[in-house]
């Protein structure tokens, strides 16, 4: 019996294509079931998250399996389904591909734990229907032993390589989780959004955004399902928050030391991670002598992020090594 | 045979300490230092126990037995709070602090070979015996997580954070609310060891052990007011945590 995936992802189609293909958690299973039925697939397991959806297969001839899944799949996304949005992979690199996915070196964020458990919840949906038998259960089994290995064995889930990501990792060393914290956004940036959106995503609990223009402010706020503060009153929201991220065009500095010397009782000499990713800079130097106070510019977040993008290759090189042994090993799916 | 349990006790604890600095997860429980240290604390109630039985009264009559005490008082806590609160590293920077308490306690004359048992017992006296030192296994616990937010505090002020150290450091807040939490209990185990000194049999009204406790006791409220009275800068609570520990232990070494 041969192994086929053929999938879809964020590198080879995009959002409005890969919503076509999206496959709620709840009918994972059925959509495995359908699969079966489709010619020459013997067993199948769909997987779907926001950034892919593939198709598992057993199959006598992959070849024949594979045409008639692509007529499938045409059938649903009618003409907008190009064939470089699809990619096919069969027998080894198939195994290989489940490895990659499983361990997260496949994913948009390189290293996230979560996709294992979106793996599992589709393998366990196909075998609960049915779907699944002896070929894909040894395939699965398998890329879960292997995606365990490469987590336990590497750090490839360490070190961020983009500035929102390095801010948010150093967010959580100082803050724990995220949802006890609140952030206040000065200057409606690009690079403020995204960072501002990546705490969010980890659970920070309030957003203030100010703007000089108020009505900016008022959108990114709504945008963020924050609160927008008028330029002028940004300092007295400065004894709320735990994060202040700062990117305006100000030729001068926006925040100074005597901002924060007039809360620092108010806010009971909390810990305060100030970011400052304007260029000139928005935070005066001497904010970052306050006890309190981590500061941290933009030119010291890229240089961790340089240093994460070095550990993260070397360390995707060592995940590469382990799936291959761990295959090579089984003697499995065509090794 | 007590001597010997706090050996292997002492060994148990550096054990999982090395374990604790080669096998560390993230955020994760290591199963092999609390092993150890869960078996070490045995060991140490086994030690408790037996010289408790020589003594006939809780074994504190001598330097050997406080450390050990102090010894078993610091991994309880540490049983509680670190696995509790996934305070990483938090056993790999207690097990050499528990292991110098025991090395010292297992050095000969120490701890009395012979203790002579005692015929009458002072209740009042063997609780302030026993909640202070509980209250210092507190503070020592405290003083630890104050040494670790020191460090985690530098490696983030000066922006060091590619060490292997950084990354296992638990988050600042973490180590700051135990810091706080264990003063806390520290300070009120501490006064019921202070009250129950006043209701003791004792020779003189203010013998300078009860006043250096007294003295101890009004640094930690000290440092507990301050906290939630008006705040406190971080790094200040912690410096003061480990210096108040630090000389209410030498304090209590020479009176």
């Amino acid at each position: 019996m041969g192994i086929l995936c053929l999938g879809l992802n964020h590198q080879t189609a995009p959002v409005e294509i890969r919503e076509i293909f999206a496959v709620s958690e709840s009918r994972l299973g059925e959509h495995s079931g359908r699969l079966c039925e489709v010619e020459g697939v013997e067993e199948s397991v769909v997987l779907s998250t926001c950034n892919r959806t593939e198709y598992y297969a057993a199959a006598v001839d992959c070849g024949v399996a594979s045409d008639h899944l692509r007529e499938f799949l045409q059938s649903q996304a009618g003409s907008r389904l190009r064939v470089e949005h699809l990619y096919e992979k069969q027998q080894l690199e198939a195994a290989r591909h489940l490895c990659r996915v499983v361990s997260g070196i496949d994913s948009m964020v390189l290293g996230e734990t979560e996709i294992f458990g979106q793996v599992k919840k589709a393998y366990q949906a196909a075998l609960e229907k049915g779907a699944t038998a002896r070929s894909l259960n040894q395939l699965f089994q398998k890329a879960f032993g292997v995606g365990k290995k490469v987590r336990t064995n590497t750090s490839i889930q360490q070190g961020q390589t983009s500035v929102g990501s390095v801010a948010v990792d150093l967010a959580e060393k100082i803050f724990g989780h995220l949802r006890d914290s609140k952030v206040m956004v000065i200057g409606a940036g690009e690079i403020s959004r995204m960072t501002a959106k990546s705490l969010l995503s980890r659970g920070a609990r309030s957003i203030f955004v100010t703007n000089r223009s108020y009505e900016r402010a008022k959108e990114l706020a709504n945008e963020l399902n924050g609160e927008s503060v008028r330029f002028d009153q940004w300092h007295e929201v400065l004894q709320e928050v735990d994060v202040v991220i700062s990117s305006t065009g100000a030729p001068h500095a926006v925040m100074k030391r005597e901002h924060v010397e007039a809360v620092r009782r108010k806010r009971r000499y909390r810990p305060l991670f100030a970011i400052d990713i304007a260029v000139p800079r928005d935070i005066e130097v001497e904010v970052g002598d306050i006890e309190e106070v981590y500061l941290y510019d933009i030119d010291a977040l890229k240089e961790i992020a340089m240093e994460g993008k070095g550990q993260r290759a070397d360390q995707i090189k060592l995940c590469e090594r382990i799936i291959d042994q761990e295959l090579i090993e089984s003697g499995l799916f065509g090794s | 045979m007590a001597q010997w349990l706090l050996v292997v006790a002492t060994v148990l604890v550096v054990f999982g300490g090395v374990w604790g600095a080669t096998s560390f997860r993230p955020g994760g429980r290591n199963i092999g230092t609390l092993s150890c240290m869960i078996l070490a604390f045995i060991c140490q109630m086994g030690v408790l126990g037996i010289r408790g039985e020589l003594r006939g009264k809780c074994p504190l009559g001598d330097y050997g037995e406080i450390l050990a005490f102090l010894a078993w008082a610091l991994v309880l806590f540490y049983l509680v709070v670190g696995p509790a609160y996934r305070l990483s590293l938090l056993g790999l920077f207690t097990a050499p602090v528990v292991a110098v308490f025991q090395v010292v306690a297992v050095l000969p004359g120490v701890m009395d070979r012979d203790p002579v048992a005692v015929v009458e017992v002072d209740p009042w006296g063997e609780a302030h015996a026993a909640f202070s030192v509980l209250s210092y296994g507190a503070f020592a616990l405290a003083a630890i997580a104050a040494l670790m937010f020191l460090v985690l505090n530098k490696k983030l002020k000066d922006q060091q954070l590619g060490s292997s150290l950084f990354r296992k450091l638990p988050p600042a807040r973490s180590l700051l609310d135990s810091i706080v939490r264990l003063t806390s209990i520290g300070a009120g185990i501490l006064t019921i060891g202070i009250i129950s000194a006043f209701l003791m049999e004792r020779d003189s009204a203010l013998g300078s052990h009860l006043i250096a406790a007294i003295a101890t006791w009004l640094a930690y409220l000290a440092v507990v007011f301050m906290y939630f009275w008006r705040g406190i800068t971080p790094r200040r609570l912690s410096s003061s945590v480990i210096v108040v520990f630090i000389l209410s232990l030498l304090v209590f070494a020479f009176v």
